[in-house]
């Protein structure tokens, strides 16, 4: 999605902030550095990393950024378990796009990829 | 209930209004569980983050291989407590063989299904007040009643661990599910029990976008960040959580 929003608006990103590069996430992004340590930190439940990053984000961006920032991040704690959880597989492995994103990501070394991918 | 007034942040009145609409929800019977029950399970998530066999679990090549108790007063059978901690703990080693395993631990799987949906619905509410360093609400107080059974007419075994409602079964009962047609498998994971996929759009509404909005790849006036902010926000938490979906 990250990658469609980009071409949508016709903005460079580079997808590696997604694997937690802060290079990366200064990309194209607003914000994006700050954004992507408060979703690591929150994703991780890292009780010492939290408070820093939700006061970094806070400090640059303000309340209104933190609030649906933590808005998103708590939706996809909820996606990814709903998807791990029953099982489901990417909808389309064969969609060009999609392909290229999980190979620049290299997710398929996740455990969940074998609801996708036949082993 | 979920007075976001004391917060150092604004809360949109969105947000807070899906939050008290899901409490209302979690607290009467459901499909299969009663409100007791239901109440019972959104408690029992709270204790997985600290479950000392979990973090042993998750650290361990091999979860299964790790025998223990899990963390807190259980108040719902022990087959039942340990999906709810692996949801919350270490759910990207779920597997089919697991819950299948569960059915004959006495989990069937429509039961599971709301349990998951009860599980993800109360852990992400409860992780937006840990993103804003705000207190967990109190659980709301069940209410009486019997469970309704309702199981929709079509449903189908194709993909994943648990039967769902096809793509193009959003007909009759179970017309607003979807847009007629297709949808994501993540849309249509929970629909063995349509009103877990109900709550699931309805938190996804104000938390994230409603269905509507995710057509909107540029920004949503309602939200303070654009379509790429979110969706390095999204990303970042799916791949720490090694999500592959």
């Amino acid at each position: 999605m990250l990658r469609v929003s980009a071409m949508t608006t016709a903005r460079e990103v580079d997808l590696q902030a997604i694997n937690g590069d802060p290079e990366s996430a200064a990309v194209g992004i607003e914000f994006g550095v700050e954004l992507m340590r408060f979703a690591e930190a929150v994703a991780t439940g890292d009780g010492n990393a939290l408070p820093g990053a939700r006061h970094d984000l806070l400090g640059a961006a303000g309340p209104a950024v933190l609030v649906d920032a933590a808005g998103v991040a708590a939706n996809f704690q909820r996606m990814v378990r709903i998807a791990d959880a029953t099982g489901i597989p990417v909808d389309d492995m064969k969609a060009s796009l999609g392909r290229d994103v999980r190979r620049e990501l290299g997710i398929a070394r996740f455990a969940s990829a074998r609801n996708s991918i036949a082993t | 209930m979920f007075d976001y007034s004391s917060s150092p942040y604004p809360v949109r009145g969105d947000i807070a209004a899906a939050h008290r609409a899901y409490w209302r929800t979690l607290a009467r019977p459901g499909s299969w569980w009663t409100g007791v029950e239901r109440v019972a399970i959104a408690a029992e998530s709270r204790n997985a983050p600290l479950c000392r066999l979990c973090a042993a679990r998750k650290a361990a090549l091999t979860p299964a291989g790790i025998a223990g108790e899990h963390a807190g007063k259980h108040d719902l059978p022990d087959v039942a407590v340990d999906a709810i901690h692996r949801i919350v703990t270490d759910p990207g080693r779920m597997t089919e063989q697991y819950v299948d395993g569960n059915v004959a631990a006495g989990l069937p799987k429509a039961s599971y299904v709301e349990l998951v949906g009860i599980v993800v619905a109360v852990f992400s509410i409860d992780e937006f007040h840990r993103a804003l360093g705000l207190d967990l609400e109190l659980l709301p107080e069940p209410e009486p009643g019997s469970v309704s059974r309702y199981r929709p007419a079509m449903v189908r075994e194709d993909v994943g661990f648990v039967p769902m409602v096809p793509p193009d079964g959003s007909v009759g009962k179970e017309a607003d599910l979807w847009p007629p047609g297709r949808t994501a498998n993540v849309v249509r994971a929970l629909s063995l029990v349509p009103d877990a996929v109900r709550d699931w759009r309805a938190l996804a509404a104000a938390q994230y976008l409603s269905f509507a909005g995710m057509q909107n790849f540029v920004k949503d006036e309602e939200r303070s960040i654009n379509r790429m902010q979110m969706e390095l926000v999204a990303g970042r938490v799916s791949a720490v959580n090694e999500c592959f979906y």
